[in-house]
């Protein structure tokens, strides 16, 4: 390492690697960032982006390599605050905010402007050294808005503040358009080249390839918790970047699952124009009997909301649902009772109960089926169902009175979905079916979904993970803001294919 | 208009209605005693109240505030009885045991990360016991009232002209405390830790600390109201105290500060702490039964939250709608 002379590298790291007590989430990952760059990492899902930042920022440590940062090494035992002091700065969508407070008072919180001589805050100067930063910029802020009035896009410009008012030089921004419109992104890109100008790096973490092809002078490309490669300048092309993000070489058979047509068979849910302010837009197809019809699309695409508002959870303001060729609307009991089956997309939060045994689980929602008229729960019936659900799905340990939350994340997952199985299951909707599943769970539960849908069962599966996705589907449907905009119905389908339609570039037949 | 300001507004408005109708049911309520008084009630719940704001701002609850005055009290007495020791050394004491016992609430709730309830509910128990076993008691070992005639510990129940001492203690405890909160760094810690504990901590605020201040300083203002309490009855009472956990609440739900942190001030709970005042002196110079009165002010409780509520839930809709239009049409506009 260069002593005196000022090395035209900000971030070094070298051989990064990571397991949380377990499976392997980074190896050997080299990452680097010169000086006043926008950098660009991406990656599927679980490529290990997130925890190589989380790992730079100091909010969880690493297992092994180095990491220099503006010429001072980083120890291992990293943490938050020491990586602030250091001038690392992450941007998040609102979380670092105080509600309640103005955004002067947020961006210099616990280093507030005080009278002089005097413990008191010097509130006008304290407005005005805000203005002026805002002003600087150029935002379209007010130093003494309050914080809740404001929408994501500017929460997000007062983060940005906030993080130049601690002089940071590398500000890390995770999907920082996911939530923005079209017009709002392209002012935060202006403010990207604005930092890049001041000498600031950005690391900029996105799905969206048009924007990180328009955005960045380099691009990290990571896969399976490895390096893959860095592209810079000309090697810059959305096209190439989604080939190096897929990768692995594909046999024929793993990558081109075939489509199977199965829409001359009965109906079993139709939905028409559904429209939810903000939400979904103008979405209508239909669903048939043993068809698994899978839905691709970004993170806030709509496809949990398009999910949550067939199952009854959220109303729609537009449009209509038909089940079994009647008119059918929604509310979660009307479903359960009709024989919907649903698996939430987070599991910890909406699909278990942790501090409850599997039987427990299982027979929350069976209890029309497990209790008598009077309204007393059956032990043995319940007991009975939960062995059918153990033993067809194979939950390990197939203890009934083990506890759901100390099981894994597949077991789970099983339970869950067992809820449903042991009912007259008509349609089920599944949303992430294996997130934070081992691989053999995840190939049971591929299985599972097979085996159900040969029983004719209509099932609507939801996934970002475009293998998944791909290995599952029947047909595909692409969701873009709200909107379906491709259909993927016969032959083959590539990951790549549904990537470039999540990402808005299709070939003809956009809608 | 900002909504803290209409409801001060309406709350200032009805005070004064109220206020006329009683004068017309009854003359004897506009008379300067009776007002005084009032004052005086209002005020020994009001300093409780402002230490119970700061509470309520940090998004926690602190159930033992009656129990303090208990305890308060009875050492107070202990001091009197057994002792030759003068006022200004036995409250100093006793106003430092109510910062002591904030301090152990602080210190369990943030290094155990335990339930705010839980551990104030459990000092509660534990000090409103300890408050009848240091009670001083006769030869029967019944609890004995002991007449307070300690010159100098019942000034504090007298009068500078018409007003109360504690009337102008909690009014100048009252923008100190204001004045804390908005213009001093300790202050917008309190706030930050009590809107976004996680925010706050990554922004360097020492979150534990703040909490731990706060629990002691609602302990201390406790501890405050119990030496005026005493010195306004003469006598103390191991039951002192007990109970009145409903009013400070009250006073403080009623003037604005949510139990969901980050947000409220001490202008509001001025003047929830007189609506509640208001509302039970009318009880009593309407001629009904006081013991409506607590009936009375669950009611109104129950009444502000319902109503805040269901005027968030209005706003919050009326805000994503136009963020919604707003978005969409700048959508069409990008497309």
């Amino acid at each position: 390492m260069s002593n005196n002379v000022k090395s035209d590298l900000l971030l070094e790291c070298r051989g990064i690697d990571k397991n949380y007590n377990g499976p392997q989430v980074l190896s050997k990952v080299d990452f680097s960032l010169r000086r006043g760059e926008i950098h660009a990492l991406v990656g599927e899902n679980g490529a290990g982006k997130s925890t190589l930042i989380k790992i730079v920022t100091g909010i969880t440590n690493r297992n092994a390599g180095t990491i220099v940062f503006d010429g001072h090494d980083v120890p291992v035992e990293h943490n938050k605050n020491a990586s602030e002091k250091l001038g690392i700065a992450v941007i998040y969508q609102e979380l670092s905010l105080i509600h309640g407070m103005t955004v002067a008072q947020n961006i210099f919180l616990t280093k507030e402007p005080l009278l002089p001589g005097l413990p008191f805050i010097d509130i006008k100067k304290m407005n005005a050294m805000a203005q002026e930063m805002i002003e600087k910029y150029g935002f379209d802020l007010k130093a003494t808005d309050i914080i809740d009035k404001l929408p994501i896009a500017q929460r997000q410009t007062v983060e940005i503040l906030k993080a130049l008012s601690n002089k940071a030089s590398l500000m890390i921004m995770d999907e920082p358009t996911s939530s923005l419109t079209a017009k709002e992104s392209e002012r935060l890109f202006k403010i990207i080249r604005m930092l890049k100008a001041e000498g600031i790096t950005v690391v900029y973490i996105s799905h969206r390839m048009e924007e990180v092809y328009d955005l960045s002078d380099r691009v990290t490309v990571l896969r399976d918790g490895k390096l893959v490669s860095v592209l810079e300048g000309e090697e810059i092309t959305p096209a190439e970047i989604i080939r190096l993000m897929i990768g692995r070489e594909l046999t024929e058979d793993e990558s081109h699952h075939k489509m199977v047509d199965k829409r001359d068979r009965e109906v079993v849910l139709e939905v028409k124009n559904l429209s939810a302010e903000g939400k979904l837009n103008d979405v209508s197809f239909k669903l048939h009997k043993g068809e698994v019809l899978g839905f691709g699309g970004l993170v806030g695409s709509g496809r949990t909301e398009l999910m949550r508002a067939i199952y009854g959870i959220d109303a729609f303001d537009a449009g209509e649902i038909m089940y079994l060729g009647k008119t059918y609307s929604p509310t979660v009991e009307k479903s359960i009772a009709s024989g919907f089956g649903f698996v939430p997309e987070e599991r910890r939060l909406q699909g278990i109960m942790g501090g409850i045994s599997i039987t427990g689980n299982i027979g929350i929602a069976n209890l029309d089926s497990i209790s008598s008229p009077a309204g007393f729960v059956s032990r043995d019936k319940e007991l009975e169902r939960t062995q059918t659900a153990i033993s067809t799905l194979n939950i390990k340990p197939a203890n009934p009175d083990h506890l759901v939350g100390n099981l894994s994340g597949g077991n789970q997952q099983k339970v869950v979905v067992g809820k449903w199985l042991i009912r007259d299951l008509k349609l089920l909707i599944v949303d992430e079916p294996t997130v934070g599943v081992d691989i053999g769970a995840k190939e049971e539960m591929y299985q599972t979904i097979d085996r159900l849908s040969r029983e004719g069962v209509a099932v609507m599966v939801v996934s970002s993970d475009l293998p998944e996705l791909t290995r599952l589907s029947d047909r595909i449907i692409v969701l873009r803001k709200g909107r379906i905009i491709k259909e993927f119905t016969e032959g083959v389908v590539t990951e790549e294919e549904v990537l470039r339609a999540a990402s808005g570039i299709v070939e003809g037949g956009a809608k | 208009m900002s909504v803290s300001a209409i409801r001060r507004l309406i709350l200032t408005g009805l005070l004064i209605a109220i206020g006329i109708a009683l004068s017309i049911a009854n003359p004897t309520f506009l008379k300067l005693d009776n007002l005084m008084t009032m004052l005086q009630e209002a005020s020994l719940t009001g300093i409780v109240a402002i230490g119970f704001t700061l509470i309520l701002i940090t998004a926690g609850i602190d159930m033992s505030i009656g129990a303090v005055i208990a305890i308060t009290s009875m050492i107070c007495v202990n001091f009197i009885s057994y002792t030759q020791l003068p006022a200004y050394i036995y409250i100093p004491i006793a106003l430092a045991a109510g910062c002591a016992i904030g301090w152990v609430n602080g210190f369990f709730i943030t290094h155990f990360k335990l339930p705010e309830f839980i551990v104030t509910l459990a000092t509660r128990g534990i000090l409103a016991g300890l408050a009848l076993i240091i009670a001083v008691k006769d030869e029967q070992g019944f609890v004995k009232n002991v007449f307070i005639e300690d010159p100098v510990f019942l000034s504090f129940g007298e009068t500078v002209g018409p007003v109360y001492i504690v009337t102008i203690v909690f009014i100048l405890l009252a923008i100190a405390t204001q004045f804390f909160m908005k213009r001093t760094r300790a202050g917008t810690n309190i706030y930050a830790s009590g809107a976004n504990p996680t925010a706050a901590r990554l922004s360097g605020i020492n979150v534990d600390r703040t909490l731990i201040g706060v629990y002691m300083f609602s302990g201390f203002c406790a501890a405050l109201s119990s030496i005026f309490l005493a010195a306004r009855m003469m006598t103390a009472m191991p039951e002192f105290g007990i109970g009145n956990e409903l009013d400070v609440i009250a006073s403080v739900v009623i003037g604005g500060t949510p139990f969901t942190g980050g947000i409220g001030d001490i202008w509001g709970t001025i003047i929830g702490t007189l609506f509640i005042a208001l509302i039970k002196n009318g009880i009593l110079k309407l001629g009904l039964s006081p013991y409506i009165q607590p009936i009375v002010i669950g009611g109104i409780i129950i009444v502000t939250v319902v109503a805040d509520v269901w005027y968030k839930h209005h706003a919050e809709k009326k805000a994503t709608q136009a963020a919604r239009r707003k978005a969409m049409e700048s959508k069409e506009v990008g497309a």
